[in-house]
């Protein structure tokens, strides 16, 4: 676990490359229960990846595995980016740098619609169904807009309408194909 | 501000989140409304995110840095790294009750409202400092240009922040 999960840099590939060193190099656990545990951890609180590599590292190793490879998938990529962060902080104050972020701004708002729109397209169910996900989604964002300071009570309305409207089509394969 | 405080505060916007970027609106309200940290300081934890290796949630390690030191960067990389893990023991207890539809849904639910505030957050992203109605169109074109790419996913994150960052350079005030 302790070479597969140091090996998995980030960005958007991670997924694939995990399931290319776990399963198919290494055969660790199979294709089935790689994309069992990717399902759950979709369904889990917080950063999706994080729980993925606990789900792994607990069939692998118990409690153990599970901290193990999750610790060995963060602390090189918590290292790094506290060291670029206090770098940066060095230099953040620059004219140059307060020029840049002028244009950097905008990418990390697209950034950050691209993947919300990503993960909406990939929750939504087909159909008629996903009619429903969608506008929901669309409200969510009406909401935001107009009152962006109280998430909370839009989080609790999209919990209420998820459990009375958003659980029909039952799958247990994500429809969504994985990287 | 003190660590342990601050890792309540990202503690509780993860554990009220769903993938992605999906704790941020909450941490906009609690850190920025509330003077701990500035919206310029959101921006450059998301790209530095994005730079970075590793899940691109980790950029509340960064953002945990900008408020509070190595401290802060600790605590909140902790908050972000302990609601996740709930999914380990509920999988061995609940596996069946987990992929239940009334839990898929709820999850969906909640999923997808947060992704739709995180559009919203991503709007107010574009230039904090200005009404919506003055933001130069330029700026405009980059987040509908990124946005499109992203959903795509053919360019790599950290070229499309270079490139903002020059063409901020050319464009920018």
């Amino acid at each position: 676990m302790t070479i597969g999960t140091q090996s998995v840099g980030g960005g958007p590939s991670t997924l694939y490359l995990m399931r290319q060193l776990i399963v198919e190099r290494h055969g660790w656990i199979s294709l089935r229960e790689f994309l069992e545990d990717w399902a759950l951890s979709r369904l889990s609180m917080g950063v999706h990846l994080i729980a993925l590599c606990g789900l792994i590292g607990a069939r692998l190793g118990g409690v153990r595995g599970a901290a193990i490879s999750v610790a060995d998938m963060l602390t090189p990529a918590v290292a790094i980016t506290i060291l670029i962060t206090a770098g940066y902080s060095r230099i953040s104050e620059a004219p140059l740098v307060r020029a840049a972020l002028a244009g950097i701004g905008p990418v990390t708002a697209g950034l950050a619609i691209g993947m919300s729109l990503v993960l909406i397209q990939a929750s939504a169910r087909s159909g008629r169904h996903g009619i429903t996900d969608r506008a929901l989604a669309v409200a969510a964002t009406a909401a935001g807009i107009l009152a962006p300071t109280s998430p909370l009570p839009v989080l609790a309305a999209g919990l209420v309408l998820g459990v009375l409207f958003l659980g029909g089509e039952h799958k247990k394969s994500p429809r969504v194909e994985v990287p | 501000m003190d660590p342990f405080t601050l890792f309540l505060i990202f503690l509780k916007a993860n554990l009220l989140s769903v993938g992605g970027l999906s704790a941020l609106p909450l941490l906009r309200e609690d850190l920025v409304v509330h003077g701990l940290a500035t919206e310029q300081q959101i921006v450059e934890a998301l790209a530095i995110g994005r730079l970075s290796t590793g899940p691109s949630g980790l950029y509340v390690t960064s953002l945990g840095y900008f408020v509070g030191g190595w401290p802060g960067a600790v605590a909140a990389t902790l908050a972000a790294i302990v609601p996740p893990l709930t999914i380990v023991p509920a999988a061995a207890m609940l596996r069946r009750q987990l992929l239940s539809s009334w839990f898929t849904g709820l999850m969906r639910g909640v999923t997808i409202s947060a992704s739709g505030l995180v559009i919203a957050t991503g709007i107010g992203l574009i230039e904090p400092e200005l009404p919506l109605a003055q933001i130069p169109i330029w700026q405009f074109a980059i987040t509908a240009a990124v946005a499109a790419f992203t959903v795509h996913g053919k360019v790599h994150p950290a070229l499309l922040i270079v490139g903002g960052g020059l063409i901020g350079l050319a464009l920018g005030r």
